[in-house]
């Protein structure tokens, strides 16, 4: 074959197979970038998703929802930080925000006046979405009511409740964690004592989701658990045998929040979207299902008690982000029947 | 040799013929292809908007009722005052049941106060239904937003709420604010207005401005479906997705900010194109073996006849001249084998030709062998004559048996050619015998240029000539005369001529010599043998000519030879 026919037989397929797919010239719904957002959650869907809704209905943004694991998320926004897709990461116990804080910038709500400055860092790197204090659970049939009271009434050796202990892996789920640290701070004495004798009394069964606690302690598996205020709530309002204790040693009442993702591509969308977190028609739709409002002017569901009626730690983010890893390794170590190394 | 010529041919042969045939096959196809292709995804097209202007016509129907409803219930007293929590309800319900009379069947419409909580509906209200929050969902959407009616996608999966919502802020008769106007649409409503409206082929679903699921026929595709299709947007695809056999195409909405998003089952499907590529492929396997077949056949046509020339020639080359190719092809083949076949027969005329001469010259030797057979005893006697002669003396016999021994002795010598001097001795040895049988009744004279004595010519080549002058050209005449002249033409020639002045030839005799068969030539048997030697040893051209003298009373016959010498 010629060199030239070779040409025209090239120009003849071209034409043939360009010209034909041209016909797909479609209007295109997708909006603009300048009306999209993108939010990484760990939120449960009941949660995200009517929020999600009315911030579309009342803005006209788009937002694309990506679910996951709180850490799973981070890992994946630690991974993308060159040229992140996320605009925010909504959902996630403040800790873990703080421990990832490279991948975030520091955001002030145009709302931050009306939250409760306990709840605000100083850094401002997150905004604070609702308090979740940390409860103990126990089954109404198993344990009679008053029996339970404290953090301590767990760690007593060979105790009722060694080995029916329902918590999850701290490295795992995020609010297991905070529940460990807030019992370090609620016992005097050196925290890897503390560690060594919770994990005698947990005795090594330790549950791979904070979903886990709520189940095993409903079906009678455990006796006792530990877990957030909120997930406890919403079991008992579903008419489960479990009732909740606020440890009279102490509790804590670390936030969850959401952050402005470092180079964002849609940062006012992502900053609106802060800022409706905080306003007081969402804060007020999260005490209507026991979430602990940030705001001062948003009123917390009756039926929880008041912050100030209930025995609260001074919970030290920096501290509980800094030692994480010490933290997570006594307790394996503890966990495993080792000694200390 | 068939491996050397036909593979090669075979191959370029096949390609050829593959290129013409399956390059158009394969083009058709696509063509065909594109063209299906582009004809069903146009008039799909044109089907899909057809149905989206139905059903976009069936929610105007619908929501024009609801805008209407909302305009006929605004700025009412009665309305405003029973919202306000005084007035009777009868005849609330009767404002609220005209307005809404056409649209009844497609929404729950309800009355809410300012708080919120529905007061008078079209429907039953809820046992104990509680207030719905003003500062969330459609009701702070009325707020915010006025007219016309906005409208909110409800994402409660319980089955017993709606799925679309509008609310409208009323006023009452002074413009302040009397309460909300809430139209609900339940999937019922949604199915009154839409099901079965469409093309049965045809999936319809809804979707909110921001592309979340209100309705579809099937409830478990609206959850399932437009995420994916929203996914899509977002990521900037198109919505019909090729990986899919089906199509979508979406409309918008206006009045409620409704997508409507019709699928419809690709009829250009991925096995439709699967069945149109196996047909062209099976089209090219034909191509493919036709040419096979083509190929092989015009090849083993061109090879086959050319295969059997060459062991013909073969054959002609070790020397088998009765060969004959098969020429009864009318083409060029037939034309080169009808010429090898020519060629072989001329070459076995030729073949013969010489073995005949061969046979000739052999009978010729043994003749001349015969001829041999006793000579010498023949010219002892001859010498024993001579010298009894002598003794006697008889000095006439003892001259003729000299001349006879000596022209004996020439006649049986080895050599086949001899100097010109030395055949005209003879020739004089001769004429002496012949002067005393004929009592010296003729002249003769010779003449013999000394550069031609040199000259080589066939032994006794001149003395038959002579004779036949003696025994015909003289015969009964008296004062007979004989000359032989001998001389060399200007093309190198030599030419011997023997004349004399008899009666000459008789005139059909005359010319070339050549020709005329051995039994033909009659008493002139000398000449023939001549003429004959002198072809055969010098070629065809050289030989006899008899011509008449142009008194016409002698015959002169002249031979032409080339010029040899000794040594040359």
């Amino acid at each position: 074959m010629s060199r030239t026919s070779k040409i025209l037989v090239a120009l003849a397929l071209a034409l043939l197979l360009t010209g034909c797919s041209s016909a797909a010239a479609e209007v295109s719904y997708a909006p603009p970038e300048s009306e999209r957002l993108t939010v990484y959650t760990s939120h449960k869907e009941e949660v995200y998703s009517p929020i999600i809704r009315e911030f579309e209905e009342r803005t006209g943004i788009w937002v694309e929802v990506v679910t996951g694991g709180t850490n799973e998320l981070l890992d994946r926004l630690e991974r993308e930080a060159d040229s992140p897709a996320a605009d925010v990461m909504f959902g996630g116990g403040v800790e873990s925000l703080e421990h990832y804080g490279e991948l975030f910038t520091p955001y002030l709500s145009s709302e931050a006046e009306n939250i409760d400055p306990q709840y605000l860092p100083d850094d401002c790197l997150w905004t604070p979405f609702s308090a979740l204090p940390i409860v103990l659970i126990y089954n109404t049939k198993l344990v009679p009511a008053g029996q339970l009271t404290r953090w301590s009434d767990l760690l007593a050796p060979s105790s009722l409740y060694t080995g029916r202990i329902a918590f999850a892996d701290p490295e795992i789920s995020g609010s297991s964690y905070t529940a460990l640290v807030t019992l370090l701070l609620s016992q005097s004495g050196e925290w890897e004592d503390t560690i060594r004798a919770f994990a005698a009394a947990v005795d090594g069964g330790q549950l791979d989701s904070s979903g886990a606690v709520l189940d095993c302690v409903e079906d009678g598996s455990a006796l006792v658990g530990i877990t957030l205020e909120e997930s406890a709530l919403k079991r008992i309002a579903a008419g489960s045998d479990i009732a909740l204790v606020y440890p009279a040693d102490g509790t804590s009442f670390v936030p969850d929040g959401s952050a402005l993702v470092r180079g964002a591509p849609h940062e006012d969308n992502a900053k609106a979207f802060l800022d409706f977190t905080v306003s007081r028609d969402v804060q007020g739709l999260m005490a209507s299902q026991y979430r602990r409002p940030v705001r001062t002017d948003v009123e917390t569901s009756a039926e929880l008690p008041e912050h100030e009626t209930l025995a609260v730690l001074d919970y030290d983010v920096d501290w509980a982000s800094d030692s994480r890893d010490a933290i997570l390794m006594t307790w394996q170590f503890c966990l495993g029947g080792e000694e200390m190394p | 040799m068939k491996h050397t010529f036909s593979p090669s041919f075979r191959v370029r042969l096949f390609a050829a013929l593959l290129l013409v045939s399956l390059a158009p096959t394969l083009l058709c196809s696509l063509v065909l292809a594109q063209v299906f292709r582009v004809q069903v995804t146009d008039s799909s097209a044109s089907w899909a908007d057809e149905q989206s202007e139905l059903v976009m016509r069936l929610l105007d129907t619908a929501f024009e009722g609801f805008a209407d409803a909302a305009q006929q219930l605004d700025g009412i007293n009665t309305v405003s005052a029973a919202l306000g929590g005084s007035a009777d309800g009868t005849e609330v319900y009767s404002k609220l049941f005209a307005a809404t009379e056409n649209v009844r069947d497609y929404a729950a419409f309800t009355l809410c106060d300012l708080d919120g909580l529905p007061l008078y509906s079209t429907r039953q209200l809820p046992s104990g239904s509680n207030a719905l929050p003003t500062n969330w969902g459609v009701l702070h959407a009325a707020d915010y937003a006025g007219e016309p009616i906005t409208y909110v996608a409800d994402d409660s999966s319980d089955s017993g709420s709606p799925l679309f919502q509008g609310a409208v802020k009323l006023t009452d008769g002074t413009g302040g604010d009397a309460g909300y106007l809430l139209i609900s649409m339940y999937r019922s409503d949604f199915s009154a207005l839409l099901d079965g409206k469409y093309g049965a082929q045809y999936t319809l679903l809804l979707a909110s401005r921001y592309w979340r699921p209100v309705y579809c026929e099937q409830t478990s595709l609206a959850s399932t479906l437009v995420p994916e299709l929203r996914q899509r947007l977002l990521n900037g695809e198109d919505i019909s997705s090729a990986s899919e056999d089906f199509l979508y195409s979406a409309a918008y909405h206006e009045a409620s900010g409704l997508y409507l998003i019709l699928r419809q089952p690709m009829l250009f499907t991925s096995s439709t194109s699967d069945l149109l590529f196996t047909i062209s492929g099976i089209c090219a396997l034909i191509c493919i073996a036709v040419s096979v077949l083509l190929s092989f056949s015009f090849s083993r046509q061109l090879s086959r006849p050319i295969q059997r020339l060459n062991s013909a020639m073969t054959a002609v080359e070790q020397n088998r001249l009765d060969v004959q190719v098969d020429a009864e092809r009318g083409d060029e083949l037939g034309q080169l084998a009808r010429r090898f076949n020519g060629m072989v027969v001329s070459l076995r005329r030729n073949q013969e030709q010489l073995v005949e001469n061969q046979r000739e010259l052999n009978e010729a030797q043994i003749r001349m062998l015969q001829a041999q057979l006793n000579p010498h005893f023949l010219c002892n006697t001859l010498d024993t004559m001579k010298w009894i002669s002598k003794i006697n003396r008889v000095p006439q016999v003892a001259l003729m048996s000299t001349d006879l021994a000596d022209m004996l002795r020439f006649c049986i010598s080895a050599d086949e050619r001899v100097p010109l001097r030395r055949e005209a001795e003879i020739l004089e040895r001769y004429i002496e015998l012949q002067k005393i049988r004929l009592s010296d009744s003729f002249a003769f004279s010779m003449h013999l240029p000394a550069e031609l004595e040199d000259c080589l010519v066939p032994k006794m080549i001149l003395q038959p000539i002579v004779e036949n002058a003696i025994l015909h050209g003289l015969c009964g005449k008296e004062n007979g005369g004989i000359t032989v002249d001998m001389s060399e033409t200007r093309d190198g020639l030599l030419t011997i001529t023997v004349a004399d002045n008899g009666r000459g030839f008789p005139l059909d005799m005359l010319g070339p010599y050549r020709g005329k068969s051995r039994e033909g030539c009659g008493e002139h048997l000398g000449l023939y043998n001549v003429d004959t030697i002198l072809g055969k040893y010098y070629g065809e051209s050289f030989g006899l000519v008899l011509t008449n003298a142009a008194d016409g009373a002698c015959a002169v016959v002249t031979a032409t030879l080339p010029i040899q010498r000794e040594g040359n």
